[in-house]
Parts: structure tokens; sequence; C-alpha cells
């Protein structure tokens, strides 16, 4: 028992030393900081008390860039479950060299954000303008300079980029599915909508809490590719949550604020993930 | 450059995950480095200028480290580095490069915060300095303090005390392809008014849609191209011309507490004019997707566009692609309509910096490097030649830059169609965040011109209080 306590600390004591000092420390230093106003440069740092997070109701940038990164959120959330499910049954059909499709579906999210930002601003600008002059379709021109096409660009961006790894988590719950199940709901007459809705997709409610945690929290987390794509731009009409949160900061030089925002954004993404968790874990069943 | 800046954004944060890492390697190999190349660098001519600097340093092994903005410069800079390790061997100069007004800013801050002070930064004009003075080491004693030109440095000068060295001189207006204007038949040299401009362009539009040009420029669709994505050519270098009629220095912007936009309609007129003869003159809010990099490189290098609003940086650039576009290039007034019509804006980009929280000995030699850089002829030379600089101060008579940009920027100097830069005396955010957002709404046809005026008179006020 003792021995095993040891063992224990030894294991869990350098990545909690690390996790405290580079996680904790900094948070708890935020929320302090979220009560002051500083500049990013001086050593004097005023307190303010609640001010910053008073302000937060009247910024209409903040609020705009809010409603933005919710309905972005809820579309992708969509939209990469979807898709990541789709190519998941696709690939786990038996067909002849899934095997390959699914290293290429997953590709997409081995390339970094940043550089998928501008390869993806070119082809919306520069190849989707081109097909338009070429076909004379107006709706492919002019993309990401309007709120519109900024949305649906970010929505095709992240698909293209997160599908393949919902992928890989739906095939590992798929495949995880006993096959005699299957082959006696078949012999019991369900058909292939059946086999799916009353078999497939509980057996998967794990794997559906995972992914849908990892979506949600991407999603309003969602920086790099905002600040490759669009940076917010067209008149910051684009401007998700954790990009206007770097402006404030470092744009505007108002930390203290920006720290109130962040702790505001940090609050509801959490009760957000943790509220999905709890309602999709009750969904989980035995096999 | 936008585009160049991003990427190098981009690597400076890849960069930065691997400092994390490891980040006292760097500087031992870079030490090792100095120590080979030193024997070999002793025989270049610049030994006999700074010998001086050579017999005042100790043999202490000093690092400075630099920390700039400008992209277009790091080439040459890494140049005059390696040809300063002959000068002073026992200086090991670290560069480090971050591009853009509003990303270096960022990235100036952060670098400060983590601990890992730069000996030399940069800063832009009156806000930079009272955010950043209590690091600004006053550089009175600087050898080439008494050379700096006459107004050149209004802008880091608080109570008799200069805390920067200027970049270089940089002048922006409508740049020109010569040959283009020859061939549709218009002089140039008689544009001093917007009427006449405009005339001008109509002209060059005219004849582009007819079809005359085609033989001589193929791929020539539009008279002018406007970033309008860039908010900086918009709402800092455009604004500019208003405020520079409102206000007389950098220094009285900053101080004012509220606008009048008095010349709006000029203003308006302008903003009309530039889309008005551009490829998106159909649907203005095509105009929101023009980057530098579409008006630079895929613009008037590949005389695509006739006319672009931009300054003499662009030369560079437009020479890597095209040599010949490059020796074209000319400068027109950029006017406002009906109060400045005949001149180009011209000042200066940024100003060397030193850190007073590094040691005394960086201190020192940073100041030796920066001194050595600008006053001395090797350094001349690479500031002139390499970097394409109109230099800021005096004693450069027998190097003069050789661009036609430069040229003309010196041209509209000497007679005196100048305004002066006062967009650094705007409120922070307020010239690229307010104004440059105000006027893509505008072209996207989501505001009108009267609730872009509103919203951004009412945001300086809001940012003065």
């Amino acid at each position: 028992m003792k021995r095993s306590k040891l063992w224990y600390w030894l294991f869990v004591g350098p990545a909690l030393f690390a996790f405290t000092l580079v996680v904790i420390i900094p948070m708890f230093r935020g929320v302090y900081f979220s009560f002051a106003e500083w500049d990013g440069i001086s050593n004097d740092v005023t307190l303010v008390g609640l001010d910053n997070y008073l302000r937060m109701f009247t910024d209409e940038q903040f609020f705009a860039s809010a409603r933005f990164t919710a309905l972005f959120a809820i579309v992708a959330v969509i939209s990469i479950n979807f898709f990541g499910f789709t190519l998941a049954m696709l690939v786990t059909r038996g067909i002849k060299g899934s095997n390959v499709q699914r290293s290429i579906f997953y590709m997409p999210n081995l390339i970094g954000g940043l550089i998928l930002g501008f390869v993806w601003q070119f082809i919306f600008i520069r190849v989707f303008g081109e097909f338009g002059d070429m076909f004379g379709l107006e709706f492919l021109k002019n993309w990401l300079t309007n709120t519109q096409t900024g949305f649906l660009g970010l929505i095709i961006l992240m698909t293209w980029q997160m599908a393949g790894y919902m992928m890989i988590i739906y095939i590992a719950a798929i495949q995880g599915i006993p096959e005699s199940l299957f082959e006696a709901a078949k012999i019991d007459g369900a058909n292939a909508w059946e086999r799916m809705r009353h078999i497939m997709l509980p057996l998967m409610m794990p794997a559906f809490s995972i992914g849908l945690f990892l979506t949600i929290s991407n999603s309003f987390k969602l920086y790099d590719q905002n600040l490759a794509l669009t940076n917010g731009g067209p008149y910051s009409s684009t401007e998700m949550l954790a990009l206007n949160i770097v402006a404030t900061a470092f744009t505007n030089n108002e930390l203290g604020y920006a720290q109130a925002k962040a702790v505001v954004f940090f609050l509801v993404v959490g009760a957000i993930t943790l509220t999905q968790m709890r309602i999709t874990k009750k969904k989980e069943v035995e096999m | 450059m936008k585009k160049v800046l991003s990427m190098l954004l981009v690597m400076v944060m890849v960069a930065a995950l691997f400092a994390g890492c490891g980040s006292s390697e760097p500087a031992k190999t870079e030490t090792t480095e100095t120590e080979t190349s030193t024997e070999t660098a002793t025989e270049t001519e610049t030994t006999e200028t700074a010998t001086e600097t050579t017999e005042e340093a100790s043999d202490e092994e000093v690092e400075v480290n630099i920390f700039q903005f400008k992209v277009e410069i790091v080439d040459a800079l890494e140049n005059a580095i390696e040809q300063y390790k002959a000068v002073a061997p026992n200086v090991t100069v670290n560069l480090q490069t971050v591009g853009g007004g509003d990303d270096y800013g960022a990235a100036l801050r952060a670098q400060v915060q983590s601990g890992n002070e730069p000996t030399i930064f940069n800063v832009g004009g009156p806000q930079d300095v009272e955010d950043w003075m209590s690091k600004l080491a006053p550089l009175n004693d600087a050898p080439w303090a008494d050379l700096v030109l006459d107004g050149v440095a209004s802008g880091v000068t608080v109570d008799g005390n200069i805390y920067g060295l200027p970049y270089n001189i940089e002048g922006y207006g409508l740049a020109y392809n010569k040959a283009i204007f020859e061939a549709a038949g218009v002089d140039a040299s008689s544009i001093t008014t917007f009427d006449a401009l405009e005339n001008a362009l109509a002209t060059i539009q005219t004849k582009i849609d007819a079809g005359d040009l085609a033989d001589q420029f193929p791929l020539l669709e539009a008279a002018v191209s406007y970033a309008a994505k860039e908010t900086w050519v918009t709402g800092l270098h455009s604004s500019n011309m208003v405020f520079a009629n409102e206000f007389s220095s950098s220094i009285e912007t900053f101080n004012a507490p509220s606008i009048e936009f008095k010349n709006a309609e000029g203003f308006k007129a302008y903003l009309d004019l530039m889309a008005m003869y551009s490829a998106h003159a159909d649907n203005t809010e095509g105009m929101i997707g023009v980057d530098y990099a579409t008006q630079v490189d895929e613009g008037i290098a590949i005389e695509r566009v006739a006319v672009i609003q931009q300054g003499n940086w662009i030369y560079g650039g437009v020479k890597n692609v095209d040599e010949v576009v490059a020796e074209n290039l000319g400068f027109l007034p950029l006017p406002l309509k009906g109060v400045q019509e005949d001149s180009i804006a011209v000042g200066v980009p940024m100003y060397w910096s030193i850190n007073k929280d590094t040691d005394e000995a960086q201190q020192k030699a940073a100041m030796d490097f920066l001194n050595w850089l600008y006053t001395s002829d090797a350094g001349k030379q690479i500031v002139v030649n390499e970097m394409f600089f109109i230099p800021p101060l005096k004693g450069y008579d027998d190097v003069q830059p050789a661009d036609p940009l430069a040229k003309d920027i010196l041209a509209y100097a000497n007679a005196g169609k100048t305004m002066p830069w006062v967009f650094m005396g705007y409120p922070t955010d307020w010239g690229m965040g307010v104004l440059g957002d105000g006027i893509q709404k505008y072209y996207a046809g989501v505001s009108t011109w009267d609730d872009v005026l509103e919203e951004v008179k009412a945001s300086w006020a809001e940012s003065r209080k």
C-alpha cells in the first residue's frame, strides 16, 4: 500500500508540477488581472474591481463576436460530426482501398491551422474566383469579402480539417461493435436503417460524447484558422471570441479587460461542454 | 508585404514553439559562428572605418538582440551583421524580425513579458513613446543625434531628449507606371490636381476597355488597384491626407481630444475615384478582397494595373518581379480634393530604440552597432544600396538613393510638396480597426458614408477620454 502510493506520486508528480506551473498558476493570475487595468508594459497594475466585467455589457463588438462564435459552433459541430460519421460509415463498408481512404481523409488534420487558413484563402479567393469568371457564376466571386462567405469559408475549412479526426474516433467505435449483434438483428428481420438506429448508434454513444466534446470546445476556441483565413475581416464581422480577446489584449493594449473577457469565455465554454458531457453520458448504454 | 508578414508571423509562431524547448541553445551556437567567421572577415574594408569602436570595446563577449519590424530589409541587415563581426568581434548581434504595425507591437509585448527583452527594438511615434517610456534610453549622446534631418525625429523627442534613431524616410503617393501613361498618351507631369487625375484615369480606362493597349500590355485590366483589405492602406495612409490638413504634426494629432473630419467630402471623392477606375467598379464589395500582394505583385508589377496607392517600399518587390517595370515607376500626388492636391506624404515609419533595462555593456554595444550602421561608410552603403533607404541623416552626400521612387520623393521634398505623416498620432487601433473597418463597410454598402463618419468621430472622442 505504502509502496503503491510512492509510485502514484512518482508518476503523477512531475505532470502535476508542470500542469500547476503552466496552467493553474497562470489561470489564477489571469483571474487576478481581470479585476485590474494594465497595459501590458508598465509595472503599475491598478485594481478596478468589476469594471472590466461590467464594460463587457456595453461592448458591441464583443457581443457581435460572441454571436458569430455561437452560430459558427452550432453549424460547425453539426457539419463536422455529420461528415465524420458519414466518412466512418463509408470506410467501414469493406470497400476496396478503404485503408488508403482513411489515411487520405485523416490527412488534413495533420496540417497546422495557420497553413490551412492560408491555403484555403488561396482556394476561396483565387480558385473560386477563376471558376466564377470561367463559368460566369457570380456566387463564386469575391469570397471572404462579406460576412456570409467568410462564415461559409470557416465552416468549410473546419469541416475539411476536423471531419477526418472524428472519422477515426467513429471508426474505432463502429469496429468495437460485435458483428454477431448485426447478424442477429438481420435474422430478426431488422433492415439497414433499423440496424443503424437501434444497434449501432446506441452502442456508439461513448464515441459521440467524445466527438461532440472535442468539436464543441474546438469550435468555440477556434483561433488559428480564423486568424489565417479572414483575420476577422471584412470589417471585423467574422472576428470570433478568441481573436477578439487577443486583439483587445495586444492591439488595444487592454490586458485586464481582455482577461475579463477570457474568464467569461472560459466559464461559458466550460458550462456548455460540461452540460453536453452530462447529457450524452446519460445516453450511453452498456452492452 | 502583408502576405509576407503573415507568413513571417507563422514562422515566428512555429519558432516560438521550439524556443520553449531550448531557449538557451541558439545563443550558444551563434557565438561559435561568430568566432569562426571573424578570422575570415577581417579583410573587408569595414575595418578602417570603425577602428574606434573596436578600441573602445572590451574583449568581453556581448550579445545584442535586435527585435525589428521591417521584413524587406532582413537580408541587408543580416549582411550588415555579418560585416559588423569584423568590426567588433566580441559582439554577437542576433536578429529577429516580426513584420507589420499591429503584429509587431503585439509580438514585442509578448517578447518583453516573456522576460526575453530585446536590446534594440522599434517605436513608431508618440503613442509608442508614451507606452514604452519606462524602457527607452535617451540617445542624445549618440554621434548621429546632431545629424538627424529637421523634423524627422520630432515624433520621438520628448522634453529635448531624443529616444529613437529614424529608420529612413519613406513616402507614399500614387505610384504609377510611366510606360502605360506614355502609351495612353497621358502627360503625368500635368497631373497636379484631382480633376486632372480623374481625367487621366478616365482616359486610360477608356483605352483599356477599347482594347487599345492590349498589344503592348496584355494583362492590363484596370487603371487603378486599391487595397481596401489592408486597413493600413485605407485607414492609415489614405486618411492621413485628411488629418495632415486638420493637424500640423503627429504630436498635435496625438493630443487632439476630438476630430472635425472637416475634409470628409474630399476623402470620399478620393475613395470613390479609387473604386470607379478599379477592376471592381461595378461591385465595390470586391475592393475588400484586394490585398497588398494583389495590388503590388499581381498588380502593378505585372502591368495589370497602371496606378496604385503605395510607397517607395514596393520598389524591391516590383524589381524582383520585373526590373523594367520597377525602373518605370514614379509618383503622382495624393490629391485631397479642393484642399491639397499636389503633394505626397513623407515621414518616418519607425525608429530604432535601445532598451535601458538591459546590461550597460549591451546598451553600449547596441549604440555602437546602430552608429556603425548609419554613419560608417560601409554601413551607409548597406543603408542606401541594399535596404533602398532614403537616409534620415545628414552626411550622405556621396551615397544617394538610385531607385526612381526614392528620387521622386526627394524631388517632391525639394519642391516642398509634401505632407507629414500624422497617422502615427491616431488613437490606438483607431486608424486600422475603426476607420479601416468603416471604409470597408462603405465599400460593401452595409454602412452609408455619413454613418461611417459618425462612428469614427465618436470612437476618436471615446478613446481620448
